[in-house]
């Protein structure tokens, strides 16, 4: 800063790009202010606007499905491994999907190493609730031989870089790795109690619906950011979530936070703008291989 | 909307019996427990009060919410809920005026359904009647801790869809044993603050009310109608939760069971608790002070 009081010159970029840092980690909301004054964001994007997703499936072969997600810099990358089980007891003709979410310490430094945050076990929970009654792999398909033995599939996501709405990036992800996955014909055999597989035949899981997240975000009670960052994140006052089918039919939505703006209800508009962004991203999921 | 009658002769926007107790837990500063019908929630709140340096925060009070079901440890899906929670009470006090202190609250379902054995099933701990509850009792244990600023009061109810051809069939308030029946749901909790603006529904005597949280899911394809429907009778149903909460508080001291929380209170209050406890000797009442 010396520099820049003592020359007579204009001061150089580099010294302002410093200043401008400074005053973003100082000040973030009066920075995130100055932005949405002009109608834009910090990233450049428009308000409504969403960042690029591209969806890359089955680049780990040690996995029977897997699906890497990146939606601007948040990539997520997704793993299914499948097991032989016994089912439930309460219901012995379903197998059943476990879900998991990890947020580790390589992806921000929002996260500290050690178990588990809260974060990442809200999100495993709420995407375990999504999956679920969404119902994008019937359990019924997964049964083996009824009380006996069943499929349980492990869908396993390890975010490897956070720039905010992981939920959506790893919805996708979810998703994308369980139509990828192959699982070997199975066949109970009574006599010796066991299940064979085969090693040759491969079939593909039954998908039911699949689920897309759009998430928003309202700051100040008066601006509605589509697809927040990691920056905004912690900004917002009110965040919502909207999943919805490849159909455009809902499946879930989460409003955490007061969703007003002046006297106006803001969920519709939400809803709308997830329904036309929806129809955009299971096109990609469709082509994408 | 479907008039027939449920499984228990309800209506479709019928709550059941609310039933509000402010327990008088000794050592927090305030508790209540709050029920529609069997599905019942008790919180207690202790706060503002002092904070370990590490959840210290310099402009505002730091809530620690724990919830615990009633059967086995509190798992994936309470960590959650008390996340939401926090998020949900966070907009409705005034945290800003007590820096640098902590506002604990402690969330005990009382009753829960058959719990799975935690793969593969959803909600099967918190449903969303009972996650209502929950959000009630702590309304209601802030109110009666009276300590913590407060913008409005909080009430939440939910709301269940039954499978049906044509037309969504919501109902309020399902029941445990509607709980299986049910392909879709959820809990929508809305804050009642003189604060909000005035909308042209709110009814006169009740203050201005807007939706804080939901999680409305549904394994049946649904669209925005069906969401505003389920949002417009939740909205009568917190009503209803409000008016009772306000008929509660008027009776809050004469609810109080500790007879420790008696002790303290004015000539003026114990000579009514005298008179509504006119069975019990005096002997008797001492021995109970005695016990604690």
């Amino acid at each position: 800063m010396a520099a820049a009081t003592t020359s007579l010159s204009a001061s150089t970029s580099a010294e302002d790009a410093l200043r401008a840092q400074t005053f973003q980690r100082l000040h973030p909301k009066a920075y995130l202010e100055r932005f949405l004054e002009e109608n834009i964001r910090p990233d450049g994007r428009e308000l409504d606007e969403w960042r690029d997703v591209s969806v890359h499936m089955g680049s780990i072969s040690t996995a029977d499905g897997s699906a890497l997600v990146r939606l601007g810099d948040t990539t997520v990358v997704c793993g299914v491994k499948a097991e032989i089980t016994e089912p439930e007891l309460d219901s012995p003709e379903e197998g059943f999907i476990v879900p998991n979410l990890d947020l580790p310490a390589i992806c921000s430094p929002k996260f500290k190493p050690g178990p588990p945050t809260e974060e990442a076990q809200v999100m495993s929970d709420r995407l375990n609730d999504v999956l679920v009654t969404a119902g994008v792999v019937s359990p019924s398909s997964l049964c083996i031989q009824p009380g006996k033995a069943a499929w349980v599939l492990y869908i396993d996501a390890t975010c490897i870089n956070y720039d905010g709405n992981a939920f959506d990036a790893t919805l996708l992800a979810m998703v994308a790795a369980l139509r990828n996955t192959r699982l070997p014909r199975a066949r109970f055999d009574e006599e010796t109690g066991r299940t064979v597989c085969s090693r040759k035949v491969q079939e593909p899981l039954q998908i039911g619906r699949l689920p897309i997240a759009m998430t928003f975000g309202i700051f100040d009670g008066m601006h509605v950011l589509s697809d927040p960052t990691s920056f905004e994140e912690p900004l917002l006052d009110t965040v919502m979530s909207v999943t919805m089918d490849d159909d455009g039919g809902l499946v879930s939505v989460t409003q955490v936070g007061l969703g007003v703006i002046g006297k106006q209800d803001i969920l519709p508009q939400c809803i709308t703008a997830a329904k036309y962004r929806c129809s955009i991203l299971a096109q990609q999921l469709h082509t994408s291989s | 909307m479907s008039t027939t009658t449920r499984s228990d002769g309800r209506t479709y926007d019928q709550l059941r019996d609310i039933m509000i107790v402010y327990e008088g837990l000794d050592g927090v500063d305030g508790s209540a427990r709050f029920g529609f019908g069997q599905t019942q929630s008790l919180t207690s709140v202790s706060g503002p009060m002092e904070v370990r340096p590490n959840l210290e925060q310099p402009s505002q009070a730091t809530l620690d919410i724990s919830v615990r079901p009633l059967v086995g440890i509190a798992g994936t899906d309470s960590k959650a809920l008390s996340t939401n929670l926090k998020a949900i009470l966070a907009p409705a006090l005034f945290l800003s005026h007590h820096p640098r202190t902590l506002i604990q609250i402690v969330g005990q379902a009382l009753c829960g359904t058959e719990s799975g054995s935690g793969l593969g099933s959803v909600g099967k701990g918190w449903n969303a009647t009972l996650v209502a509850s929950l959000i009630n009792a702590t309304s209601a244990a802030l109110v009666n801790a009276s300590s913590v600023p407060m913008k409005g009061v909080i009430c939440a109810v939910s709301v269940g869809r039954f499978p049906s051809a044509s037309a969504a069939t919501l109902v309020l308030d399902p029941s445990e044993a509607e709980l299986p029946h049910l392909v879709g749901g959820g809990c929508f909790a809305f804050l009642f603050s003189s604060a909000l603006p005035l909308t042209p529904s709110s009814p006169d005597e009740l203050p201005p009310c807007s939706l804080l949280w939901t999680n409305y899911t549904s394994s049946v394809v649904y669209d925005d109608t069906e969401l505003r429907q389920a949002q417009a009778l939740a909205e009568e149903g917190a009503r209803k939760v409000w008016a009772a909460m306000k008929e509660s508080v008027s009776n809050m001291e004469r609810t109080a069971q500790c007879p420790a929380f008696n002790r303290f209170k004015s000539a003026k209050t114990e000579s009514r608790v005298k008179k509504d406890t006119k069975n019990l000797s005096e002997s008797e009442v001492d021995d109970d002070k005695m016990e604690i």
